[in-house]
């Protein structure tokens, strides 16, 4: 324990904490602008000073420990006289443009001035000059204003990790600049302007068009955006969005976001939204009124139904869909038609993955909390870059590094570079090996348990030499064995999976392996999840094998308790999984879809194949926020309101269950509200009047969420499982090698997940179009010499499905062989080339060996004017 | 006196290792590793050792901290970017006698438990940097560093790590963050380098001046060096003169000698006869003074009783020529110049005075200057994160607080009544 | 880019420290050496070879002054005006070149033969007034004595 005396007030404290936060927790206030609580200490702008007794100087608060017995005076008239000659000397050099400011109202300095400073100046010489640099598309830097506090770059280099500011000069010239002055080749984090405390650094996209005072509302909500689910305070104008900015102490992201979280948000107020429904007359989509097109809807599927059997009508569900439409929609599938084809692009990967590892592990198995992260000693990383997927997850690997932690990667992770990584390379098609070879490893140092029986007699017969694995994968023996030792010696390591490895042959295995190796090293898994609600869908029971709280729809027992709440008889065998649906619609059993929130046609592999397959069908009905690429070829198209101008709730990758509130207003309906009118015409009336009471209804169905109410959610505390039942585990495990495929060809194509996008919502945001305005193809340096190309020029990628034109772009973290396109832009998305197959195990596509020839395309690629067009506001 | 650390330099070939064992050069590195190690801190403690950097810090103290922590590796770091304007007493050792530098540093490592050591070198003494590799060089070759020291199984490696152009990097927390790779900012202390120093491990910075002690301290023992010079700070001193001076340079005299003594009888007095104006005692940072005020013995810790400091002994003569307003300014220029930009009264507060005293100096001065310039210093003065900021306030209160009537002359008349 | 041979001296002092960031400042030396100054291109290399990123790379030179920021001429003369050697004359030093050479301080000669910078106090007090050129002191210094020395470098 120990006591200080802060102007004669007692405080008693735990563990030494700074003088300042001593004070701050006794409701004293001092002066700070260097300070920030999310940094490391700093102690420049000297604001803090205060007296302590039996110290000869005056002593900064924020960077003093407290020690007991310690006497400190904060309000004496020479801490007065102090203040303000810093003050006076922040101001000397400083424009005094508050008037044309846009951070005036919110700006530390200006209310420092008013509450301590200097009435006059005194000094009369030139200021400092330099010119506001709007040569980023996002970030307008004004260095007249900096104050030196330093907080932007010790957030960019401590925090972010993305080191792409720094002080340049120094003394009085110094100031703050991106690494070639004007652009910033930077993770657009936006943290650096979140930190900023005067108008030096600041978003372009709301400059000038609002002033803080003018915000007529600000409503935390939860960003639409990655699974990583982040806490936002979204402020608002005139019923538009003019800022998102994130909250210190929020559980996931204390204070941080990535750019799709901070810039992403103008899909919400784009022009492109669809506004009335649309019916498709004559083979042309037509403007009707809700009545109408709830009608054709209702007629047709009852229609179908009726002739084809329940079976051949399913629905494709939503991960950017709130908890209560997916349950809705669910439950519309299975009780209003009577099927279980419900599914959705989680099946993609995160779904097949999740099921197979809480197969082994147990029930929340992969619930792991994010923030656990950075206090590990060992992060292994596989399948793809966390800081890219899940930016903010991201972070805390990075954290870990910094705090002395070991990352292990199995490819180069281009955001971990800077992070110290152990990376082992493996040549291509090689990782199985490799993963043996790990597994081999630690069972040779490890004792295995017996604590897994099932898991044990799997892997006891795993054995590969050393030898074997070095020489087939083309790695150093000493970089092989410093990995085995790490994670042989880890105390809390972490496992982290994202989904190139789950897409690619023979996952399942892999899946095992990596299970087998979590096993060994006693670690905690996480998957990596692209999608705000893909877990909230899963737990929903928006699975075909799933009913709400991941139930097994086969089994009879569980299946009742559905039953007996819904009034209905399940079907006893799950639906059709995604692709069965499509492989059913194209051969003919399947006669209906509903889309709910999704775009198959661009976002699956082989797209050709899906647009036939829809185009197969007898009526497919969409309901989105814009005209998609399957809303063009649907029959009845719906319109939603988005994630901000609707109450639910998502869950993310830990299972939080947060709370998504009402930013703005926008006439039209939520999913839930659109399927349940569609329901209570086809003669099922669902009753309700807010998401709260379909929520009411999931926590008294879904085992999962068994009595939380939407009060406990309010208050941050639904963790899932929340009343759970008793959770399931030790099935038995079956999994699939693969063929081991090989195939040679020079060439392979991979799926680019860039930061900036995320599926194609984020192409109706100007902001992320502006930083990542169209599809490349990222290549190395090898392939770009053996092509004779540079960044810029374009070439022409052929698969035997199809072929793309694209710029190249050459990125240096990539090897040899490897081409990578990302998914976002219209016409131009990797899936449209990419042919695959299903893992039996999983039912997730594999894709990791598609071969593609590769041509220079003399002419230059004209940007697609249908994409100059997407971002309209 | 018998010269200890300039011994031998005026031999041309002084830096060569032969030269140096050929005058008993190495001699100590074998008596010390006799010894344990807590006997040799003992003994620099009877020595009553302080650092020559500037601060005065008993060595043997600091030492003590360093060894006390558990922490493993320590680093030893010798601080060799004497920036102080007017001080060019390292130097001499760096390029003449850069062998008795390394085997203080050999003889102080073993005492440390350091296995490494790093030579900070300002960047603008080139020649010193080969001449210390060259010297590192045959130091290896002959045993005297590396693996097996002297056949004893005792370890420590050197190397020059050589500055780049920041005063502030003599700083010994700027010095441990260039070492680092970083910009030579202070670092936020407690805690202590000796606790937390480079690479987060215990680092011990000491002086060139002072690890070059060390040879000698072994050879002829604690207390037979105690009583040399003063009592308080005993043994040799460093002492470089420069200005208007007739011999200029850099003197090795004991502890303590008076400042008159060091200008009239072992320099020769002022340059051509011209009277004394004014002398900075110890390097541009430390306070001014008047001539009739330099019978002070130049010491730690007699120096502050007499209104200056000894600094590191940078003695800068000025005769009646000399316009102390000028010297002021250009002194604030240099500040400016060198403020690392870290906190705000030093940043902000070092080219306001500056530009204070640019008008003054070009007779653009107005009335309430001398005001404003004491009351921007007293802003500054006791606020800065680190002694650069107060060096600058103070520069400029004792020239005014000694010379006042020339700036208000400056002022009043809009020109310089001494150049006119 | 850098030539192999300067790529090599990197990795070699990058072996000298504990962490690649603390390689930054000879390293930087080593590219300024290549390129001439530090453009861009040079803090691109060096973030290349220690795996530092180039920000951090430009922000730490950036502070130094003994790194250049802009191209040089061939020869940099560096004199020194501290307080020594300005009360020795360094400022009559500094017009003298001004007038001879057309040399005003942070500038290049037309024909790029030297460049002038002001330095802070080298440590040649006792001999001033004192200047560097490229490596090499030169010490009590005059006007004649200048143009001696300056007839030497091309
Ligand atoms: C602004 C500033 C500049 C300094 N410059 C030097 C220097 O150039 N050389 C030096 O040895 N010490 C310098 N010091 C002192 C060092 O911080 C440190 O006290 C010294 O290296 C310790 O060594 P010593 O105990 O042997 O003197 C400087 C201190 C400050 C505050
Ligand atoms: S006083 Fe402040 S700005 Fe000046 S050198 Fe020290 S830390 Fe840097
Ligand atoms: S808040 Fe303490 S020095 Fe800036």
């Amino acid at each position: 324990m120990i006591t200080v005396t802060i102007n004669e007030k007692e405080i008693t404290l735990e563990k030494p904490i700074t003088v300042l936060e001593a004070a701050r927790s006794a409701g004293i206030s001092i002066p700070t602008l260097c300070y920030h609580p999310a940094l490391e200490r700093y102690g420049g702008c000297r604001l803090c000073l205060v007296e302590v007794e039996k110290m000869p100087r005056l002593q900064t608060a924020c960077t003093l420990m407290t020690a007991d017995g310690m006497i400190v005076r904060t309000e004496t008239d020479a801490i007065a006289g102090v203040r303000r000659g810093i003050l006076e000397f922040l101001l000397i050099n400083h424009p005094l443009d508050c008037p044309y400011c846009d951070k005036a109202g919110e700006c530390e300095l200006q209310d420092l001035v008013e509450k301590y400073g200097p009435t006059t100046g005194r000094f009369k010489e030139k200021k400092r000059k330099m010119p506001e640099s709007l040569e980023d598309a996002i970030i307008v830097r004004n260095m007249e204003r900096c104050i030196v506090c330093t907080r932007c770059v010790r957030m960019c280099e401590g925090v972010q990790g993305a080191s792409a500011i720094a002080v340049m000069e120094r003394g009085g010239h110094s100031h703050i600049e991106p690494f070639s002055g004007g652009k910033y080749d930077c993770e657009y984090c936006g943290n650096c302007i979140s930190v900023c405390p005067v108008g030096a650094i600041m978003s372009r996209m709301h400059r000038h068009s609002y002033r803080p005072w003018q915000m007529t509302d600000q409503v935390e909500t939860i960003c639409p955006y990655c699974g990583v689910g982040c806490t936002v305070t979204a402020q608002v104008r005139d019923d538009a969005i003019k800022r998102i900015i994130p909250k210190l102490g929020s559980p996931v992201n204390n204070g941080l976001l990535c750019s799709r979280g901070r810039f992403g948000y103008e899909f919400v107020g784009n022009r492109d939204r669809l506004t009335r429904p649309l019916i498709r007359k004559n083979g042309v989509l037509e403007e009707s009124t809700w009545e109408e097109a709830i009608h054709r809807v209702t007629q047709k599927l009852g229609e179908i139904k009726e002739k084809y059997g329940s079976s051949s009508v399913a629905g494709i569900a939503s991960p950017r869909c709130t908890n209560e439409d997916n349950y809705v929609f669910q439950k519309f599938m299975r009780v209003t038609i009577g099927t279980h084809n419900i599914d959705s692009t989680a099946r993609t990967g995160y779904a097949g993955a999740q099921q197979f590892i809480e197969n082994i592990f147990g029930q929340g198995a992969t619930a792991n909390i994010i923030s656990g992260i950075s206090r590990s000693d060992v992060v292994f990383v596989v399948g793809g870059d966390p800081t890219t997927v899940n930016p903010i997850l991201g972070l805390q690997i990075r954290a870990c590094s910094r705090k002395g932690g070991a990352v292990l990667t199995l490819g180069k992770v281009s955001g971990l570079r800077y992070f110290s990584p152990h990376a082992l390379d493996p040549a291509s098609f090689t990782e199985t090996v490799l993963l043996e070879g790990i597994v081999t490893e630690l069972k040779n140092r490890k004792e295995l348990s017996g604590s897994h029986s099932s898991l044990e007699s799997n892997i006891k017969d795993i054995a590969v030499s050393v030898e074997d694995v070095i020489k087939e994968c083309k790695i150093r023996e000493d970089d092989f064995h410093s990995f085995i030792t790490l994670l042989s010696e880890a105390s809390n390591p972490v496992l982290i999976i994202g989904k190139e490895i789950i897409q690619s042959n023979g996952a399942s295995y892999k899946l095992l392996l990596l299970s087998a190796i979590n096993y060994l090293i006693n670690g905690r898994i996480y998957l990596l999840s692209e999608r705000a609600n893909e877990q909230g869908l899963l737990d929903m029971g928006c699975a075909s094998d799933l009913l709400p709280g991941s139930r097994p729809v086969e089994v009879a027992e569980l299946r009742r308790r559905y039953e007996r709440a819904w009034h209905v008889t399940l079907p006893d065998k799950p639906g059709l999984t995604l692709f069965e649906m499509i492989h059913g619609a194209k051969e003919g059993s399947v006669r209906a879809m509903y889309v709910m929130g999704e775009n198959p046609l661009f976002n699956l592999p082989n797209s050709e194949n899906v647009k036939e397959a829809l185009g197969n069908l007898d009526f497919l009905v969409v309901q989105d926020l814009f005209m998609t690429e399957t809303a063009e070829s649907a029959d009845v198209v719906l319109p939603a309101l988005s994630w901000a101008e609707k109450e639910g709730t998502f869950t993310n990758m830990e299972r939080r269950i947060q709370k998504l509130r009402k930013v703005i207003s926008r006439a039209g309906k939520e999913d839930w509200r659109i399927i349940s009118d569609v329901s209570g015409n086809m003669g099922v009336s669902f009753p309700y009047d807010s998401a709260e009471d379909v929520f009411a209804e999931i926590s008294k169905v879904s085992p999962l969420h068994r009595d939380l109410t939407y009060d406990d959610i309010e208050e941050g505390e639904a963790l899932w499982p929340f009343k759970g039942e008793p959770l399931r585990g030790g099935m038995e495990i079956s999994c699939n090698k693969g063929d081991g495929a090989t195939e040679s060809g020079k060439y392979f194509l991979a799926i680019d997940r860039p930061l900036f996008h995320s599926g194609t919502l984020s192409r109706k945001s100007s902001a992320l179009m502006r930083l990542c305005p169209e599809a490349v193809a990222r290549i190395s340096s090898t392939t770009a010499a053996e092509l004779s190309v540079t960044d810029g020029d374009s070439i022409r990628i052929s698969t035997r499905i199809g072929s793309l034109s694209l710029p190249v772009f050459i990125d240096e973290a990539y090897d040899g062989s490897l081409i990578k396109v990302s998914n976002n832009f219209r016409g131009k998305g990797v899936f449209s080339l990419m042919e695959y197959s299903l893992d039996p195990v999983l039912k997730s596509p594999c894709m990791d060996n598609v071969i593609i020839e590769i041509e220079k395309s003399d002419r230059h690629v004209q940007r697609d004017p249908k994409n100059d067009s997407e971002v309209k506001k | 006196m018998e010269k200890v650390l300039l011994k031998n330099i005026e031999n041309t070939n002084s830096a060569d290792i032969t030269e140096y064992q050929k005058i008993g050069g190495y001699a100590s590195i074998a008596k010390a590793l006799e010894k344990e190690r807590k006997d040799i801190i003992e003994e620099v403690k009877k020595a009553g050792l302080r650092g020559r950097g500037g601060a005065g810090f008993p060595a043997a103290m600091k030492w003590t901290f360093a060894s006390g922590d558990p922490k493993f590796p320590k680093y030893l770091v010798c601080n060799a970017d004497e920036g102080e304007p007017g001080t060019f007493k390292d130097r001499p050792i760096l390029e003449k006698n850069p062998h008795l530098l390394i085997e203080g540093m050999v003889i102080s490592g073993y005492a440390l438990n350091a296995e490494y050591g790093f030579i900070y070198l300002r960047g603008e003494y080139p020649d010193a940097k080969h001449i210390l590799e060259r010297a590192i060089a045959q130091a290896y070759d002959r045993n005297f560093l590396g693996d097996d020291i002297a056949g004893k199984g005792i370890v420590f490696h050197l190397s020059v790590h050589q500055g780049a152009g920041a005063y502030i990097c003599g700083e010994e927390t700027a010095l441990i963050e260039s070492l680092e790779g970083d910009r030579g900012q202070p670092r936020i202390k407690p805690p202590f380098p000796v606790n937390v120093g480079v690479w987060s491990k215990p680092t011990i910075v000491n002086n060139v001046e002072t690890l070059s002690n060390l040879p000698y301290i072994i050879e002829i023992g604690g207390e037979a060096y105690s009583k040399i010079g003063s009592p308080e700070c005993p043994g040799p001193k460093l002492y470089c003169v420069s200005g208007h001076i007739e011999k200029p340079g850099v003197y090795e005299l004991p502890m303590g000698t008076s400042l008159r003594e060091i200008i009239y009888t072992h320099c020769g007095g002022i340059k051509g006869g011209k009277q004394l104006k004014a002398v900075i005692p110890g390097g541009i940072s430390t306070p001014v003074l008047p001539p009739d005020k330099i019978d002070c013995p130049m010491d730690f810790v007699n120096m502050p009783k007499h209104g200056s400091m000894l600094g590191s002994g940078a003695v800068i003569v000025m005769d009646e020529t000399v316009c102390l307003v000028k010297v002021c300014y250009r002194a604030l220029k240099f500040f400016e110049h060198e403020s690392c930009g870290k906190c705000t009264p030093c940043r902000e507060g070092t080219g306001w005075l500056r530009s204070i005293l640019e008008r003054i100096e070009h007779g653009e001065g107005q009335e309430g200057d001398i005001d404003l310039l004491l009351s921007v210093s007293s802003n500054i003065l006791g606020k800065t994160f680190c002694p650069l900021g107060d060096g600058a306030a103070s520069v400029v209160q004792n020239f005014i607080k000694h010379f006042r009537p020339e700036f208000e002359g400056h002022i009043t008349a809009k020109t310089c009544a001494v150049e006119g | 880019m850098l030539n192999e041979t300067a790529i090599k001296e990197l990795q070699e002092i990058r072996s000298k420290y504990p962490s690649a960031r603390s390689a930054l400042l000879p390293a930087i030396y080593v590219a300024q050496r290549e390129f001439g100054w530090l453009s861009e291109e040079a803090y691109e290399a060096v973030s290349e070879v220690l795996g530092v990123p180039k920000a951090i790379a430009r922000g730490v030179g950036a502070f130094y002054a003994m790194y250049k920021h802009r191209p040089m001429g061939r020869n940099i003369i560096q004199l020194c005006t501290n307080v020594s050697c300005m009360i020795l004359g360094a400022e009559r030093l500094a017009d003298y070149l001004k007038s001879h050479y057309g040399l005003v301080p942070g500038g290049t000669t037309e024909d790029g033969r030297f460049s002038l910078v002001i330095m802070e106090c080298i440590g040649a007090c006792g001999t001033a007034p004192a200047m560097l050129v490229n490596d090499e002191f030169y010490e009590n210094l005059s006007e004649q004595y200048i143009e001696e020395i300056l007839a030497k470098f091309t």
